[in-house]
């Protein structure tokens, strides 16, 4: 089980880290959900094997209980996996209405500019 | 108790209010006022650990292991109260520079959401907490960073967003490595079991996973390219609070984990650790001399500076470690007070560029005082407040015999004023007529107001630096002695009827898991 | 913009929103003790909202939620925050909770703060949807209300409707 486990998280960070250093934004995008989701899988794995363990509800004539606190942290895992993503999806949104691209190294090939004058408020 | 959770309240409430309200100058009173009065509560917090030792709360009424303690001892609450300075000094500077009208309505709320992730992260005493007081600071400074950017700097924010996003991720598995190797996520605990365990490999490749992750947040060398490049896009005051206050936590959480938390003896790390800063803080002042314009150079000496607290984390010893804390008081300071500096040159000659800024010194001769301060005083020169800090570093490093770090040190401190005086060269002493200063725009004169302010405290810091480095070095004592942190945090879970291992640094064979011994599989043989 | 929408389908979300929204609140009220809770409930109330906006349209969901969902944020972290803050005044610990029971039926303050998550979260996913939903449908991605709010007096939108038709370089590649 937890072999099984280990390799998905595993292929998940591989996927993930190669989506992110490809060149489009979708790519990107997809990239960092497979990073957020094996990250959580490392967490749920934490938990241990689940064979005969009943969830973590509280009820009359239930079993041992599998660990629930990797469930917990999970949970605030992928609300903030969640948060950054959605600001990822506007901030990239953003800067394709900005440069009219979806082309991360289009952004920046060309030579580092100077640092602009600032104007004055 | 309760007051260790204020530091989080407060900004908390304040940002729920300055969201409600409309961007008036009723909302600056308020905002001021909260500001003043978190700044009060770190203070007191600071001499109520400084009196009595850490302070630790259970959340909820819930003992340790199950709950998340917050644990306020001297070094995070040096760090609140810092913070707590630099957002006043910063926000009061931000309503000096904009009119209500001006000011973009969500800054406030974001910077005071900033500062509840900011004083949480120095505060927790739980790895996971940590994790998510990381993720609220670092959502609300993507967001602050590209909340008045403009089309050209909104770029710069991607790189950012992309490096810390995967350090978040990478920090999010060393957690569950955590916790799968030591079965709690309590900092005490941790401590505790982790306490034989420092030749066990699971154990270093978690303290490898946690130095990459912080060495990314603090901006270590070999990932520190997002940061010269994005805080320069920041509007002064942000990028004061951002280069006082941001990366140093990734410092203070170095201290936190490596000192209190991991094993001690990793001390293969801790030279890698030393070797890191001295890379960082060569190359960040090489960056900065690079530089041509005032912010630029600041955002590269944010390297360099980290790079001198990092080498003093590795060297590891108590003297070091309070050399380190010593150093991340008077750098906050500084380095926040040279932005502001930055900022009022900017506006005084409308343009940051150091090759078309000039007269200064006639206009404003207090501003070029006050700039001389901060900026002899990052150098290092005697008797200025830099000065003490590096020599403890040094002295630490030559009694280590590490005399290549040394000399590094010393080379990176005199390329350090050679682009402080690149700055006080072009900006202040150059005299060039068709160079205008904008002597009638008025707001200049409370800007420098509160810079010369910060100048002053950070004169205030040479001046009781006998008392500080006194302060630092409780400090550090306390996170190398730890029995006074468990011991706070044990306390919580004895007086709720738990189960207390009495000695401190108990073996880990006394540790049983809290749903089911044999559960996980992760824990080593001795334990199940 | 007039987007064709089916009518099978305006109909069934407009009826599925109230059961939505019923189901919603069933998750909220019975979490304490079971899975469901505020943050659950509040994304399912934020969906049937979204399901609204696919039916009869942004503009129209935001004459149905009436107030702004940042607001609605803010009230909810402000109710969460009070909840937990409160029982500081008598020298308990932050966010502790207190239980009672009312002829077999459990209550307690955890509800309180559940509600002001629950406030939250539909406020945080509803604006999340709207700011990207409005400039497909031609809209520009702040109402006037809220640009008054929430952006800058100098700041200009740089989102342009729909109609406008924007050349695009895809990929990069020419």
């Amino acid at each position: 089980m937890l072999l099984e486990t280990a390799i998905l998280a595993g292929l998940l960070f591989g996927f993930g880290i190669y989506q992110v250093l490809q060149r489009s934004f979708v790519r990107i995008l997809i990239g960092f959900v497979l990073l957020s989701n094996g990250a959580n899988l490392v967490i749920l794995a934490m938990s241990g094997d689940p064979k005969g363990k009943d969830s973590p509800i509280l009820a009359e004539g239930t079993g041992p209980h599998v660990d629930p606190l990797p469930q917990a942290l999970i949970l605030t895992a992928i609300v903030i996996g969640f948060g950054l993503l959605s600001y990822m999806v506007v901030l990239l949104y953003r800067i394709f209405l900005d440069y009219r691209t979806t082309n991360a190294a289009d952004l920046f090939e060309e030579p580092l500019k100077e640092a602009k004058p600032e104007e004055p408020h | 108790m309760n007051l260790v959770a204020m530091p989080i309240l407060l900004p908390l409430l304040t940002a729920i209010a300055a969201l409600l309200l409309r961007a008036d100058t009723l909302r600056r009173g308020i905002v001021i006022a909260s500001c003043a009065f978190q700044v009060i509560v770190a203070l007191a917090l600071v001499i109520l650990t400084a009196r009595q030792g850490p302070i630790a709360l259970s959340i909820g009424d819930w003992a340790p292991p199950f709950g998340i303690v917050l644990v306020a001892d001297l070094l995070s609450s040096i760090m609140v109260a810092l913070a707590g300075i630099i957002s006043l000094a910063s926000i009061v500077y931000g309503y000096l520079e904009l009119p209500c009208r001006l000011e973009h309505p969500l800054r406030i709320p974001l910077t005071q959401f900033l500062m509840v992730g900011l004083c949480q992260s120095f505060l927790t005493g739980d790895l996971f907490n940590l994790f998510v007081a990381f993720e609220v600071m670092l959502i609300c400074s993507y967001a602050l960073l590209t909340l008045e950017a403009d089309d050209w700097d909104i770029k710069q924010a991607f790189p950012y967003l992309a490096i810390n996003a995967v350090g978040s991720m990478i920090f999010l598995a060393a957690v569950a490595f955590a916790y799968g190797i030591f079965g709690t996520l309590n900092f005490a605990e941790i401590s505790q079991r982790a306490a034989g365990m420092s030749d066990d490999p699971r154990v270093l490749i978690l303290a490898v996973l946690l130095l990459g992750v912080f060495g990314i947040k603090a901006g270590l060398f070999p990932l520190y390219f997002w940061l010269p490049n994005s805080y320069p896009i920041l509007s002064t005051p942000l990028a004061a609070l951002f280069g006082g206050m941001l990366t140093k936590v990734g410092v203070y959480v170095l201290l936190r984990v490596f000192g209190t938390v991991l094993p001690q003896d990793l001390s293969g790390l801790h030279t890698v650790l030393a070797w890191l800063g001295g890379v960082t803080m060569l190359l960040g002042v090489i960056g900065a001399v690079s530089r041509n314009f005032v912010r630029g150079i600041l955002s590269f000496h944010i390297l360099s500076q980290i790079g001198y607290m990092v080498l003093a984390i590795g060297f590891f010893s108590p003297y070091a470690i309070a050399a380190a804390i010593f150093y991340n008081i008077h750098n906050n300071l500084v380095k926040s007070s040279l932005f502001l500096v930055g900022g009022t040159i900017s506006l005084l000659n409308g343009t940051d560029d150091l090759k078309r800024s000039a007269n200064l010194w006639r206009a404003t001769p207090l501003l070029g005082v006050a700039f001389l301060l901060l900026g002899l005083s990052l150098a290092g020169l005697p008797p200025l407040s830099g000065f003490w800090g590096k020599l403890m570093i040094v002295q630490d490093g030559l009694r280590q015999g590490e005399y290549v770090l040394i000399f590094v040190a010393l080379f990176t401190s005199i390329f350090t004023l050679l682009s402080m005086m690149k700055i006080w060269n072009a900006s202040f002493w150059t005299q060039d007529a068709s160079v205008p200063v904008r002597i009638h725009d008025r707001r200049w004169i409370g800007l420098t107001a509160v810079t010369c302010t910060m100048a002053l405290l950070t004169v205030a810091v040479t001046i009781f630096a006998g008392p500080l480095i006194e302060l630092s070095h409780q400090a550090s004592e306390e996170i190398f002695k730890r029995e006074t942190y468990i011991r706070a945090v044990l306390q919580l879970k004895a007086d709720r009827g738990g189960v207390v291992d009495q000695a401190v640094s108990v073996p880990f064979e006394a540790v049983s898991d809290p749903i089911d011994g044999t559960s996980n599989p992760w824990l080593p043989e001795v334990a199940r | 913009m007039n987007l064709a929408r089916s009518f099978i389908f305006t109909r069934v979300a407009i009826f599925l929103f109230f059961v939505i929204n019923l189901f919603s609140i069933y998750l909220l009220l019975r979490g304490h003790n079971h899975p469901g809770g505020g943050f659950i409930g509040g994304l399912g109330s934020g969906m049937s909202l979204v399901l609204l906006s696919l039916a009869v349209g942004v503009e129209q969901m935001q004459k149905v939620l009436r107030v702004d969902p940042v607001r609605l944020a803010t009230l909810g972290l402000l109710v969460a925050t009070l909840s937990s803050a409160l029982p500081m005044l008598w020298g308990d610990p932050f966010l502790t909770q207190y239980n009672i029971k009312i002829g077999g039926v459990g209550l307690g303050t955890p509800l309180i703060f559940d509600i002001g998550v629950y406030l939250v979260v539909i406020g945080i996913t509803v604006r999340l949807i709207v700011i990207l939903a409005r400039p497909v449908e031609g809209l520009c991605s702040l109402t006037p209300i809220e640009r008054t709010r929430y952006a800058s007096e100098i700041e200009k939108p740089i989102d342009q409707p729909i109609e406008q038709k924007i050349e695009t370089n895809w990929g990069g590649q020419g």
